[in-house]
Parts: structure tokens; sequence; C-alpha cells
């Protein structure tokens, strides 16, 4: 075999290896954005179930335990979930009352948090009468409802993250992938675990209406 | 409904592997998806298979003629090739779509073509509970990387959930196929076929040459129940291949009297069908991943009495929406059958609590459903769907490769 062959079957093994390099590398890419959307969007999505939680608490419309307990939990959500709390909720709580160093608590047990406001929240409308009761208010109906259609949200994208997560990791797993550190400085992606598991008494999860037997007469 | 939950209209691009030429369940819903999303304030356009000359509805584009291949033990009709790819490139950007919503993408035809064009939100709905994986197997590599493009997996039902878990790892949603539940509620009886106490009627829909839709098992059933209630008229609709003849061959001429065909009916004639007979019969035996024409039945009013399939039981509440039987089982059916005709009591409980349960299947909160995984999936991105780049490599690739071959 001549030196030059040699280049040629060099050079071609050679822009095969990039090749496969570059699509690696850009299959790790395109995974990285997706979990970092995925998770975007599941945070936002908790803490709009969250700010509607420490509504329903603020409202006057439940029982005053429920109230403080259901407010305890969603404040202890809010401030692990952000450091940047809805205007609508800052003016609810005044602007003294933030938490300090919010973004500092991220390290928290979030899954925890969140499991505990959904605990404590079906706890508190675990009696259909009283939903219904919730429901006869205008102002509570329309929180009930905010609360399911986030709920709801919040169920999916959590799916929907714990997949891209589950992709994500299977990819970097590659023994070829981690020994040329393709996936860089990006941090291994975390899956969120946690209880949301649908309250009974808020109808059918994604809908805009509850079970029709609770909804007011028109 | 508050500010917050007004939802800005979507671009949706919907995507159907099967042809509109022959219907099927997957076409039914797709078209009712976009019908309902239309309603809604939304721009839908469908990409399906169709033939060039066959009338479709205006939000439908029609992707080229489907070619009959075998494929997972059955012959199905698939659209592909690169006429086909070129005419998905040409769909997708002039769709501009905020969401790409595709249906079945591990079938080898229109929706795997576009999940290897597209990027960017992409929703995927599996709708089989069989996927044979053998040749999915080899093509996975490939198919894979496409995969890994879907935002949001939904599966129409607990059994194609666990499928898709089982052989391609993986999680879905399960939000339910849709039926417009007032249709069939507001359907009328059609004095034809109502039933009366000497003469009450039992329906089955379905392909009839199709074995797993289990017409067999319910003929088998009709000499035992004629024995207890000799009044007895099975209505039979659907088109296949089996008919009066084969029928007659199989129970005798007397037995055979009872048994009448339909043949295709209309969509109308389908909700007054199943708003007039007492039972409606779901003898499948397997295969099924949700059960459609059950939810109808039970929204038209009738007590369906089912084979007791994982899919099946799930849609009648484990029983208490409709009666079960053994799978396959003719005897089992055929003294359920006598059971539940002779049980007027058990009849309007098992409806009543039907007319329950298929709330919700209704596409009031099917929509929403949908529209909230949407939702979720646009709330991530702030680019519409676009043509991924990656696929035009592989286009070119494969010209280049086609190229060097005939220099050869």
């Amino acid at each position: 075999m001549r030196w030059s062959e040699i280049t040629v079957y060099v050079t071609i093994v050679l822009a095969l290896a990039l090749w496969w390099v570059w699509v690696a590398a850009s299959r790790l890419d395109r995974l990285h954005r997706k979990v970092g959307t995925s998770r975007a969007v599941l945070d936002a999505q908790l803490v709009r179930r969250a700010t509607v939680a420490a509504e329903l608490a603020t409202s006057g419309l439940l029982d005053p335990v429920s109230s403080v307990l259901v407010g305890e939990a969603a404040w202890a959500a809010l401030s692990t979930g952000t450091d940047e709390l809805p205007a609508d909720l800052l003016a609810l709580v005044g602007p003294d009352e933030l938490p300090v160093g919010g973004a500092a608590l991220l390290a928290v047990d979030r899954g925890g948090i969140e499991s505990e406001l959904s605990a404590t929240l079906r706890e508190a409308l675990d009696d259909p009468d009283e939903v219904a009761a919730l429901r006869a208010d205008p102002a509570g109906d329309e929180l009930v409802d905010l609360l399911a259609s986030s709920w709801y949200r919040a169920q999916l994208a959590r799916r929907f993250h714990n997949e891209a997560v589950a992709q994500t990791s299977r990819a970097r797993r590659g023994r070829l992938v981690r020994l040329l550190r393709l996936a860089g400085h990006a941090p291994e992606p975390r899956s969120l675990e946690l209880d949301d598991a649908w309250p009974e008494n808020l109808g059918r999860p994604g809908t805009r209406r509850g079970p029709v037997e609770s909804a007011p007469p028109a | 409904m508050s500010a917050d939950r007004a939802e800005r209209p979507l671009r949706v691009g919907i995507v159907c592997p099967y042809s509109y030429d022959v219907p099927g369940g997957v076409q039914f819903h797709v078209r009712d998806l976009a019908e309902a999303l239309i309603a809604r304030g939304h721009t839908v356009s469908v990409l399906a298979p169709a033939d060039d000359d066959t009338p479709i509805p205006e939000y439908m584009t029609a992707a080229g003629r489907a070619i009959p291949v075998r494929y997972n033990g059955a012959v199905a009709r698939m659209t592909f090739g690169p006429v086909t790819a070129a005419r998905v490139r040409k769909w997708l950007a002039a769709g501009e779509f905020d969401v790409l919503h595709l249906h079945e993408p591990v079938t080898p035809s229109l929706g795997m073509l576009a999940l290897w064009i597209a990027d960017g939100p992409i929703v995927a709905t599996f709708h089989t509970a069989l996927i044979r994986s053998r040749p999915l197997q080899m093509a996975y590599p490939l198919v894979r990387q496409s995969l890994e493009k879907i935002s949001a997996r939904i599966a129409v039902s607990e059994d194609a959930r666990r499928t898709l878990v089982e052989h391609m790892g993986g999680d879905a949603v399960v939000i339910p196929n849709g039926v417009y539940v007032d249709q069939f509620t507001a359907a009328t009886s059609d004095p034809r076929w109502t039933g009366t106490p000497e003469r009450p009627t039992i329906a089955f829909l379905g392909r009839l040459d199709e074995a797993r839709k289990g017409l067999p098992v319910l003929l088998e059933a009709v000499p035992r129940v004629l024995a207890e209630i000799p009044g007895a008229r099975f209505l039979v609709a659907g088109r296949g291949e089996t008919g009066p003849d084969e029928v007659r061959e199989l129970l005798g001429d007397e037995a055979a009297a009872a048994v009448e065909f339909l043949g295709g009916i209309s969509d109308e004639d389908k909700a007054n069908l199943l708003a007039s007979v007492d039972v409606y019969c779901g003898p499948q035996t397997g295969g099924e991943s949700f059960g459609i024409v059950l939810v109808e039945a039970m929204s038209a009013g009738a007590t369906v009495v089912a084979s007791d399939l994982g899919a099946f039981s799930r849609v009648l509440d484990e029983g208490a929406a409709g009666v079960l039987f053994r799978t396959g089982d003719s005897a089992d059916l055929a003294a359920t059958l006598v059971r539940v005709l002779h049980d007027a009591d058990l009849r309007a409980r098992v409806s009543e609590h039907a007319l329950e349960v298929v709330r919700q299947y209704d596409w009031a909160t099917v929509t929403d459903q949908v529209l909230a995984v949407y939702e979720m999936v646009v709330a991530g991105r702030d680019a519409p769907v676009r043509e991924d780049p990656s696929s035009v490599r592989g286009a070119r690739l494969l010209e280049l490769r086609r190229g060097r071959g005939e220099s050869r």
C-alpha cells in the first residue's frame, strides 16, 4: 500500500469519526436544551399552582386551620420555587415578608416541599361538599378552576420533564460519550420526583369545569 | 373564564399516517380532533395520505397516494418516498406551526417522516397496544434520535401507555380518544332496530372478516342465546367478506335467520342503531387499545356486553358501566347475553352509570387535555416548528450515495 492510499483511508476514517462525534455532540446538545426548557416549564407550572394555593389560603373561603396550613405549604413551595415572586402575590403578602435569600434555598428538597403542598391541598379539599360550597362562590369557583388547571399542567410538565431527563441520561451513559467528555460542563440532569396525585374532588383533570354534580346552577 | 386561561390561538399541524381512502380509528380521531380544535378558534392543518382526487376537507393537505404495504402482520396503506418527503417539507414550511402533532410516529409512514424532517415543539400520540417490535428494533437506532425530538408523548389508553413503556422505554401521559358524546345521546331510536321484550336486539359493529374483532365468537353464541330467547335479533353492521351465506353454513338456516347484516352504515345510522338496540356486543379477542365503539354505544344508551380485555374493562369501569364476559368464550358470552336481556334492572343500572363514565371521553374534556399538552410544549420554546437541518444533510447524503452508486 502506498502512502497516498494510506492517507486517503486515514482521512476517511478520521472524517467518519469526526462526523460521529459531531452527531453525538449535537444530539447531546439538543437533549440538554430539551431538559432545560422542560424544567423551566415545570417550574413555572409548580409556581403557578403554589400561587393559586396561596390565593386560596388568603381568600377567606377555607376554614381557618386549612387556610393557615395551605398558606404555609404554598409559601414554602413558593420560596423554594422562585426568587422572583409574581407581582400579584407580592401585593398580597407585602414586600417585606420576602424570605431571605430565595435563590439560595433552591438546593432544598423541592420534591418534598411540593409533595407536602399536594398533600395539604388534598386534605383541605377532601370533602366533596366543601368543594361544592367553594364553587358556589364565584371567586372560589375561579380559584378551584385555576388550581385544577395548574395542577394538571404541573403533572403533565413533570412527566415530560422526567422523560427528557431519562433520555438525556441514557445518551450520556454511552462509553465514547463519557470518554470524550461530550457532555462538557452540562450538569447531569435530575428528575423531579414528587407526589402530585390528583385530588378526587377537583373534577376531571384538565377540564375547565368541575364535575357536573358540583357545578353551580346556571 | 379568567384571562389567565384564555389561550392564544395556535397554529397546529397534525400528521395522520393512514390513508383517508380507507376509514379507520386513527383517521376518525384525527378528523374529530382537528374539527374540535378549529371550533375553539385554532388554525389546524392536517397532512394525510390521500389520492389527489379523493375529496378531502379544506383543512387537509393530501400527501399523495398511499401504497398497500405488508407491515406488522397486516397490509396497511402507507405513504413514503422522496416525493412524499418533499411534500412534507413544503407543508411544514408553509404551515409555520406553533406545534406539530404526530400520530403513530413509529409507523413507517408520514408520521415518522415528518418527525425526521421537523424540529421544534412536537407532540406525538401513540394509538396502538400492539407494537410488534421486530421491524422496529432493526430500525430503532435510526428512529431513536428522531423520537428524542418529541417533547410530549400521549398514549390513548393505559394499555397503549404500557406497550410504549415496555417496547420503547419512556413514559407518556394518557389522554383518551374522544367521542362526541352528545351526538350519540341525542340519537333517535329507529323502529327497524328497536327491540321489544319478545324480540330484543343485539348489535355488533366492526370489520366482519377480521377475526380479532370477534364476530365468530358472537356467531357461535347465537344458537345458545336463541335456545333461551327465541326472538332475539342480532344486527351486524360493518364491511367485510363474511355474509349471510357463511352464517347459514355455520349455524344452519334457523339460527342464521336471527342474524341480520346491515353492511357498512353511515355515522348517523350508527348512532341511531346504537340508540335503538338493547345490547351492544363487543366480542373482540385482542389487540384493542381503547374501544371507542364501546364509548359510543354507552353514550347512545345501549347496554354494553364486552370481552374482559384490559382496555375494555377499564373503559367499562371494571364492569360497572357494562357487563364483561371471558374473552373468546362463546358459552360465557351466551350466558351473559341471556342474563342481561332477562334483567331490565341490571340494564338500567349499568346504562345509567355508563352515561356518567362516558363524559370523560367527550371531546369537550379531551380537547381541553390536548390543549394543556400543547400549552406545555409551546411554553418552553419561542420558535415555531421548523425544518431540522440534520434531515437536509441526511437527504443530501442519500443523494450523494446514490450518485456514487451509479458512477461505479
